[in-house]
């Protein structure tokens, strides 16, 4: 008995088992609710049935498809998001004026969201990848602006003066101190604007789609699919954690934990 | 006097736009300092010591004066004035060796020499070893040494230290002057050394300039003709140290204008 | 030569206020110049982009046929009661998880899955089950303001120092005492930047459902003028949109959240 109560503590602390032991649980008590028929099966389909959707529509080659359809679209749209965010947010950060000048357009303009331009983007644009790489762009571009802004705007002064006097011109001032000093919020920025820009992905492509993820499931919604649509929910929830975990933190820990700007988590 | 810092006249107002407020910082300061010598100011917080050094570095404009550096005018900050600065302001991004070899970089010299150039100044403040750190791996004490390192890696015309031993303990603070010391002898930058300090000032300077609490005007100047190398250990003993010290300090305390 | 400083002449309150619009109104004047000589020197047709003037028109147009009155008010009506429902279960589930460990184990990771599944992704889901209009897009809202107000809640109790607790109990609280007196006010702050940025997200979830899944609303407004090309009634929709959400945020939300951290000087307050 004791060798078992062993055995369980040491599994208990396996960093493993305690990520996916909550899930376990919430399967399991899903497989129950289903079991026990709380709601029609039509309406609440089981862990089974999932699963064996997920095989069949990778068999069929289409899962695959829409997938890769969908993580192409957003990243185009969160490279384009960045390219455009970075400097919008280094200009506005980096003098006092132009921040006062540009912050009250900035403020309204993401106020208006996203979803708000997609009527005139299909009149001008239609159905098609413009349109939704541009719904993309707007929502990964504001977190990024605003987060990029900050980190230069809180370089430490002797910092920046600590180049100038070394003989470091404006655009050396930018490029070797403002950028780097503000790394960490551009990334904190990209990380908030990628969470952002795949929920935009989702909508447009509920809205405005011909594949991907997004649009799997509200077509499943027209079919009355309810197990495609969780099991986009889920692949969602997956995909996310895998671009954080296997894109962000490790350039977090190249650059901004090398350099003790940020403190390492977990 | 053509060479060397010359500030006359040396005036400066903060002046607020929306309540109209004036605020004289400084006022009718003139000072030289020849090439070579250790200038200390000195003068209680908050007296405008630190806007003096950094209308001098060129980070504020002086309200009225000029400021000549060998001839010319200054205008902003420049590679021939360089800082250490109190929060020592390493750029925490790249290495002690990176940091030191800064100047020499945004002055163009090719990465073999200036990482030569480099190397040769952390040896000098006795950083060897360290040259791949991150600041970050360092103490405050290291961290201020690879300030001094950077600064003089660029040798600028004049090296202006604004109260650079003020944010390390008292220990390595004492370790870090006669560092400074030893340095300043081998090498005589021209250096003007901003302070709170009675006993740093006499320790390291060849002249001590006492300023009064603001608006800041010169209230004296006191020459110090003590014999080099400085040690504490000898200085403390030593009869003339503590009159010196003695003399600035009723300067430095001297309610009268 | 001045030697010391000149009495103050303080701008009085009512200048600055002015002075803080004229800033804030300037930018957006220079845009409204600049849209219209962009739409009138390029020569853009109404199907294309509309022009000040047109936009203006549109609204007076539908201020008179008190549509527009109609769909503002379904909309911010979905907003609050979406809002008040998730405020109401997310604070006590959030003061539950931050004094239990057991429960925050098992729940937390769970629903930080969830949370990362935006409004959007629930909306198919959500009309299935509650069917198109109120109920589905106040599901939406709810989603959105949730999983934010529950998260600060947790960090707002969890950094109130263990010592206050201690201090109320040792001076005879009773543990629901503690929550009322000491953790509710203690998490405060946090809550209610919680909210104000909740339903920052929740408005923009809400005129997506509102295109998607009802027939009243701003949304639905500017989606049904794109099926007749009124791209001055899109428009008109958008500046609505935002303008009354930087209303809203800044007028009411923003003061609100101020008021709360600087009334007792809990935090320094980051616009």
């Amino acid at each position: 008995m004791r060798r078992v109560r062993r055995a369980l503590g040491w599994v208990a602390t396996r960093p493993a088992v305690q990520t996916l032991a909550p899930f376990a649980l919430l399967v399991g008590a899903w497989q129950l609710m289903v079991a026990l028929e709380v709601y029609p099966r039509a309406f609440f389909p089981g862990p089974g049935d999932v699963v064996r959707a997920l095989g069949s529509l990778t068999y069929k080659g289409i899962l695959p498809a829409y997938l890769q359809d969908s993580v192409t679209r957003l990243a185009v749209g969160a490279a384009a998001g960045a390219l455009v965010g970075v400097p919008l947010g280094v200009l506005i950060g980096v003098h006092p004026i132009s921040y006062r000048f540009f912050w009250p357009l900035i403020i309204f303009f993401q106020a208006i969201g996203d979803i708000a331009w997609l009527p005139i983007l299909l009149i001008w644009f239609g159905f098609t990848l413009t349109t939704m790489t541009f719904v993309i762009v707007y929502t990964v571009v504001f977190p990024i602006i605003f987060n990029t802004a900050l980190g230069v705007r809180t370089v430490p002064v002797d910092v920046v003066r600590a180049a100038q006097c070394l003989g470091a011109s404006r655009a050396r001032v930018l490029w070797e101190v403002l950028l780097p000093g503000a790394l960490p919020n551009i990334i904190t920025g990209l990380r908030t604007g990628l969470g952002y820009g795949w929920r935009a992905l989702i909508a447009a492509e509920i809205i405005v789609g011909t594949s991907g993820i997004g649009f799997m499931m509200f077509d499943a919604r027209r079919s009355g699919s309810v197990v495609e649509m969780i099991l986009g929910m889920i692949l969602l929830g997956l995909l996310w954690y895998a671009v954080d975990a296997g894109l962000l933190r490790p350039a977090e820990r190249a650059t901004v934990e090398r350099w003790g700007l940020v403190r390492p988590t977990g | 006097m053509d060479d060397g810092l010359v500030i006359r006249g040396l005036s400066k107002v903060y002046h607020t736009p929306y309540t109209g407020e004036h605020v004289a910082a400084i006022e009718d300061v003139s000072l030289e300092i020849p090439p070579g010598e250790f200038v200390a100011i000195l003068g209680p917080s908050g007296c405008g010591k630190t806007t003096l050094l950094n209308i001098v570095a060129g980070f504020l404009p002086p309200t009225r004066g000029e400021i000549l550096l060998n001839g010319r005018r200054i205008q902003g900050p420049g590679p021939d004035r360089g800082v250490v600065f109190q929060s020592f302001a390493l750029f925490p991004w790249k290495t002690v060796l990176d940091n030191v070899a800064f100047g020499l970089k945004m002055r163009g010299v090719p990465r073999a020499e200036r990482e030569r150039i480099a190397r040769e100044y952390i040896a000098l403040v006795g950083l060897e070893g360290f040259e791949h750190r991150y600041p970050h791996e360092l103490s405050g004490g290291m961290q201020q040494r690879v300030g001094v390192a950077r600064v003089l890696a660029n040798h600028p015309d004049l090296m202006l230290m604004d109260e650079p031993f003020a944010s390390v303990d008292a220990q390595t603070r004492m370790t870090l002057q006669e560092e400074l010391a030893r340095i300043w002898e081998a090498r005589r930058p021209t250096v003007l050394f901003v302070t709170h300090d009675v006993e740093e000032a006499v320790f390291l300077a060849n002249r001590v300039v006492v300023l009064t609490p603001r608006p800041a005007r010169v209230r004296a100047t006191v020459d110090v003709p003590l014999a080099r190398p400085r040690l504490w250990q000898r200085l403390v003993e030593d009869p003339d140290y503590k009159s010196l010290v003695a003399r600035v300090l009723a300067l430095v305390r001297d309610p009268g204008g | 030569m001045i030697a010391h400083p000149v009495p103050a002449r303080r701008a009085s309150p009512g200048w600055r206020w002015l002075g803080a619009a004229l800033w804030f109104a300037a930018p957006f004047a220079v845009l409204v110049v600049a849209w219209h000589l962009a739409v009138r020197l390029a020569g853009v047709p109404l199907r294309v982009f509309p022009a000040p003037a047109d936009v203006a028109a549109a609204l007076v147009q539908q201020v008179r046929t008190g549509s527009l009155a109609d769909h503002i008010g379904q909309s911010l009506r979905r907003v609050l009661v979406g809002t008040t429902l998730a405020v109401a279960t997310s604070v006590p589930l959030g003061v539950a998880l931050s004094s239990s460990r057991i429960l925050a184990a098992l729940l937390l990771p769970v629903l930080r899955f969830f949370s990362v599944l935006a409004g959007i992704a629930w909306i198919p889901l959500a009309t299935l089950w509650f069917g198109y209009g109120f109920g589905a897009i106040t599901f939406i809202i709810f989603n959105a303001v949730f999983f934010i107000v529950l998260y600060n809640t947790l960090v707002g109790v969890s950094s109130i120092p263990q010592v206050l607790r201690d201090a109320a109990r040792c001076l005879g609280a009773r543990p629901w005492q503690v929550l009322v007196e000491v953790l509710l006010p203690g998490a405060l702050p946090n809550i209610v930047t919680g909210i104000r940025t909740g339903m920052g997200f929740a408005w923009r979830g809400l005129i997506a459902a509102e295109i998607i899944a009802t027939n009243a609303g701003l949304g639905y407004m500017i989606f049904l003028a794109r099926d007749f090309y009124r791209t001055e009634v899109i428009v008109l929709g958008m500046i609505l949109i935002g303008a009354l959400w930087v209303l809203i945020d800044r007028s009411l939300l923003a003061p609100l959240e101020r008021r709360t951290i600087e009334r007792w000087g809990l935090t320094r307050v980051v616009q």
